[in-house]
């Protein structure tokens, strides 16, 4: 292959990869940089949304677990990704009010570690439950048909589903960010990032502005679980899997900023992709790609510790 | 030689300049009140010193060393202790213990590989504790909860607290700020015991004029971040740019 | 000595004022003893021991009580080697304030150690892998400590998360062929000291149903060893100065202590226990695998600390014995439902109960205490409630003072 085609290669599934760490990321980092709410939830979100997507997308096979025990055979709507991703993106929004609402409104006040823990021990409680009725076992799915085909670049083997995946990413990444930057209510939201007292003392009710950012963090997660099913597994613990490069990425890229996880999620992507792709001499640095995400955020984090486009904080 | 010394110490904040040029010296035995409306610079000037922030442009020096590379609690071993505007105990242990870690801060050094040896096999430690407590009156309280001490007893615990580095310099902020006028009282005459008893030198963040004008020796105003008048109590009286800087401020 | 001051070394059993709240983290108060038992050191080992005796034989051989538990003999030992992983982690957690998600590092750095060992060098003599294991442990955490405690807080935990996945793909990935990969190494230990089989019964004890193995002797040695390391480590300089940082971090620096350097020795000394424990474990599995490494397995010591009780040094053995009582004896009843039972547990003693399952135990007595007639409470400095406010920052502590 030639060392042009590897690059692609290597740039479109660096994307394509990226793409999904900046769909948590975002998500992830406007909780945090907003509410100030560590979500270790995230990932079950991400796990929701690609069940849910399955669901509605194509159908889940029930061979395990509690619902098999019940009598229940495969079970699906089979009305096609697009569909399935409007759904999702619903669901999982009315979620995260409900999770805003219920769930991290209690623990604002609470000391931050409480807001790990809380929500780290959900985690667990929605991937068990997830395994206690459909099984241990990878859902299968496949690609959506309007997708299947090959990326037309000779040399490059990459499924379109990729380029699907970040062209989805940037527009919903886009019409957040718009949303933050351009009306009022991202008015309110990052006034209220900088100071919240002052914004509540101006009459501007903020709990339904921190309602919406957490919904719409927790839908960007749940359709990342669904994008990423064609490529990645689809079982229990695949949120725990993703939660820990998504909070890199958020740290990496400054906690707080849409622009930095975008940054970060690309560089995070891109490095993994050239790892799995690359060889030096026969020795194969595919094992080496995960190892490489961390090492990456490593030395970023020694350098500037807020993160590539993050305050500066105190380290001292 | 000057007990502590500052050479056109700046402080700027994104694109305000907290402390501009601000050159101070204490001696030793003083007893020198630091004042000026509310965002005069006091507190930077303070954070400066502890080393809790790091300045802009110039230098500080405490017994003619510079002190501007060394980390907060290098400071407090070299003699400079604070006490907190805000009670800043250790609120879920006992009177007792918060005396005795601002013991183990003073007498064991910055640092130590003791993790195997019995506290109890400090009597330093305890001594100090003691007295400390002691010369602020809560002995008797040493087993309460700190957090559950009045507000008027967790600010002397917190003098105490600063008091235990057995320091040079004491530099206090607000310390009465909160308080009724007989605590208010009782902590001015702490502060003079103390320094009586310990000879100490101190710098004295405060709104309350009275006590300002009661107590201290110097008083040194800022307005703006600069210094705009230094001198005895009756001096600063009668000073026009310090009645201009408080007219309009708001004044305690 | 002033007279009417009672003294606290009496056995500690009369609650004083606000000994027996429990803050939002559920750290024990106004004390630098461990709560809920004297403040006597050879009191707290000679318990210890009497614990770790009986622990086999209540839970596995008594009649009633272990009828009602269904537990068998085995299940202690792994019970005592991650309580002693917890009850280490804790010193950090509870006693200092400092989160980590990232300490399976330790424990699997312990274990793939005394593994290599065992596979490259042919050594496996027990109490050599166990010293090996806590050598690595501690070299490991003095690294990532290092790294990792430049920030507090939240960004500390992500940071020992990150690290320990990084290490946990490093041990998998390229150096899966010589870790054993997904398998891990499967090892024969040893005998003990050479000559003891691990597995054999103990004379006189192991018939009486006190003792089930040599195995179980040697890790039940090593609980009272630790326990009694990190209660004189609570009782030195060091255990006030940890909860000072945990208290009020920024009001310990400007006292003049290297908070750092403290944090660092905290985060080491829990690092030791994590692999000293965690060669204990391959021990015990004659095995050693990469999934020792997962941030999960992070995640399962912080979860057994909480539900034993943050703070209390002996919780960690309570939430250790419940968890595995969970997975491997309750799994059999109900299957895999348990991870949920256990998931819900715990959601509701971080939100509700954050003395976990010590501090309930606390709680219990001190109601008991109570209803009987109140033993001598000592008498209270006159606190009559002054103004609540002017607290120091319940989160100065974990927060390393930073803003945010």
């Amino acid at each position: 292959m030639s060392l042009v085609a590897d690059l692609i290669s290597i740039l479109l599934n660096g994307l394509q990869q990226g793409a999904i760490y900046i769909l948590l990321a975002v998500g992830l980092s406007i909780i945090l940089g907003t509410l100030e709410f560590v979500n270790f939830a995230h990932g079950a979100l991400y796990i929701i949304g690609a069940y849910v997507g399955l669901y509605v997308a194509q159908g889940l096979v029930v061979s395990e677990g509690y619902l098999a025990e019940a009598g229940f055979s495969d079970l699906g709507l089979g009305m096609g990704f697009i569909v399935g991703m409007i759904v999702v993106a619903l669901v999982v929004f009315v979620l995260g009010l409900l999770f805003e609402r219920f769930i991290a409104r209690a623990f604002y006040d609470r000391p931050d570690t409480d807001q790990i823990l809380v929500t780290f021990g959900l985690a667990i409680i929605v991937q068990e439950i997830l395994r206690v009725s459909l099984g241990s076992t990878s859902q299968p799915v496949n690609q959506p048909t309007w997708a299947s085909g090959s990326v037309p670049i000779p040399g490059v083997a990459i499924s379109e589903w990729r380029i699907y995946i970040i062209l989805i990413t940037a527009l919903l990444v886009g019409i957040v960010y718009a949303l933050v930057e351009y009306t009022d209510f991202g008015l309110v939201v990052r006034a209220g990032t900088m100071d919240d007292e002052m914004v509540r003392l101006l009459g501007i009710k903020l709990s339904r502005p921190y309602i919406i950012v957490f919904g719409i963090g927790a839908a960007l997660a749940g359709v990342a679980g669904l994008v990423a099913g064609p490529l990645s597994p689809i079982n229990p613990t695949a949120g725990t899997d993703i939660l820990v490069p998504a909070f890199v990425t958020v740290v990496i890229g400054g906690v707080g900023s849409i622009r930095g996880a975008v940054a970060a999620g690309t560089i995070l992507g891109i490095t993994q992709a050239a790892l799995i792709q690359t060889q030096i001499g026969t020795y194969n640095l595919a094992p080496w790609s995960q190892v490489g995400i961390y090492a990456i955020a490593a030395i970023i984090l020694l350098v500037r510790p807020e993160g590539l486009l993050g305050e500066e904080v105190d380290t001292a | 030689m000057s007990l502590l010394e500052t050479e056109g110490l700046v402080k700027r904040f994104g694109g305000v300049t907290a402390t501009d040029h601000v050159d101070v010296s204490i001696e030793p035995d003083e007893r020198v009140s630091l004042i000026g409306p509310n965002g005069a610079g006091k507190s930077t000037f303070i954070n400066l010193v502890t080393r809790r922030l790091d300045p802009t442009e110039g230098d500080i020096r405490f017994k003619g060393e510079s002190i501007v590379q060394k980390e907060p609690h290098e400071v407090v071993q070299a003699g400079v202790s604070k006490s907190f505007q805000q009670a800043s105990i250790f609120p879920d242990l006992s009177v007792l213990d918060n005396a005795r870690i601002a013991a183990l801060g003073a007498d064991h050094g910055a640092f130590g590989f003791n993790f195997l040896k019995r506290l109890d096999s400090y009597p330093e430690i305890d001594r100090i504790a003691r007295t400390t407590l002691q010369d602020v009156g809560l002995w008797g309280q040493r087993d309460t909860t700190a957090s559950d001490l009045p507000y008027g007893d967790k600010r002397r615990l917190e003098i105490g607290i600063a008091l235990a580095a057995e320091p040079d310099l004491l530099l206090m902020d607000e310390p009465t700020a909160g308080m009724s006028p007989e605590e208010t009282k009782a902590t001015v005459d702490l502060i003079e015991e103390v320094k009586q008893e310990r000879s100490l030198t101190y710098l004295l963040v405060e709104h309350d004029m009275e006590i300002v004008f009661d107590i201290s020796d110097r008083i040194i105003v800022l307005n703006r971040g600069s210094v705009i008048a230094e001198g005895t109590p009756e001096e600063i009286r009668e000073d026009e740019d310090v009645q201009d800087a408080y007219l309009g401020g708001v004044e305690a | 000595m002033s007279e009417d001051h009672q003294l606290r070394s009496d056995g500690g059993t009369a609650p004083a004022t606000g000994e027996d709240a429990t803050s939002a983290n559920g750290t024990e108060k106004a004390t630098s003893r461990v709560p809920g038992l004297g403040g006597d050191e050879g009191r707290i080992i000679g318990l210890t021991a009497l614990a770790v005796l009986l622990f086999p034989f209540l839970f596995a051989e008594a009649p009633v009580i272990s009828d009602i538990i269904q537990g068998y003999a085995g299940l202690t030992t792994l019970i005592l080697i991650w309580g002693i992983f917890a009850m280490g982690y804790d010193l950090l957690h509870g006693f200092t304030g400092l989160l980590s998600f990232g300490h399976a590092a330790f424990w699997g750095a312990g274990g793939i150690a005394a593994g290599l060992l065992v596979e490259y060098a042919g050594m496996n003599l027990p109490l050599v892998l166990v010293v090996v294991g806590t050598v690595v442990g501690v070299l490991l955490a003095w690294l990532i400590g290092f790294l990792s405690l430049r920030r507090g807080g939240i960004y500390f935990a992500i940071l020992t998360l990150a690290f320990g996945q990084m290490i946990y793909f490093t041990i998998f990935g390229p150096l899966g062929p010589i870790t054993g990969g997904e398998d891990g190494l499967l090892l024969t230990i040893g005998d003990l000291f050479g000559v003891i089989p691990l597995n054999a019964g103990v004379p006189v004890l192991t018939p009486l149903g006190f003792i089930p193995s040599w195995l179980y002797l040697i890790v039940g040695i090593f609980v009272v060893i630790s326990v009694a390391v990190a209660y004189r480590v609570l009782n030195s300089p060091y255990g006030l100065i940890f909860k000072a940082i945990r208290e009020n971090e920024q009001r310990a620096e400007f006292v003049g202590l290297n908070v750092w350097r403290y944090k660092l020795m905290a985060f080491i000394l829990s690092g030791a226990f994590a692999g000293f424990a965690g060669a204990l474990h391959t021990i015990y599995n004659g095995a050693a695998s990469a999934s020792a490494f997962y941030w999960i397995v992070s995640g399962d010591v912080v979860i057994m600390s909480i539900l034993g009780g943050v703070g209390t040094l002996f919780g960690a053995f309570l939430g250790a014995g419940v968890y595995l009582y969970m997975s491997n004896i309750l799994e059999t009843f109900v299957g895999t439902l348990w991870h949920v039972m256990l998931g819900l547990l715990f959601v509701i003693v971080v939100w509700l109960f954050p003395g976990g399952i010590w501090g309930g135990i606390r709680a219990l007595r001190d109601l008991l205490t109570d209803l009987i007639g109140g033993g001598g409470s000592e008498p209270e400095a006159a606190t009559d409630g002054g103004e609540p406010g002017a607290r120091a920052p319940a989160d100065a502590g974990s927060d390393g003072g930073e803003n945010r």
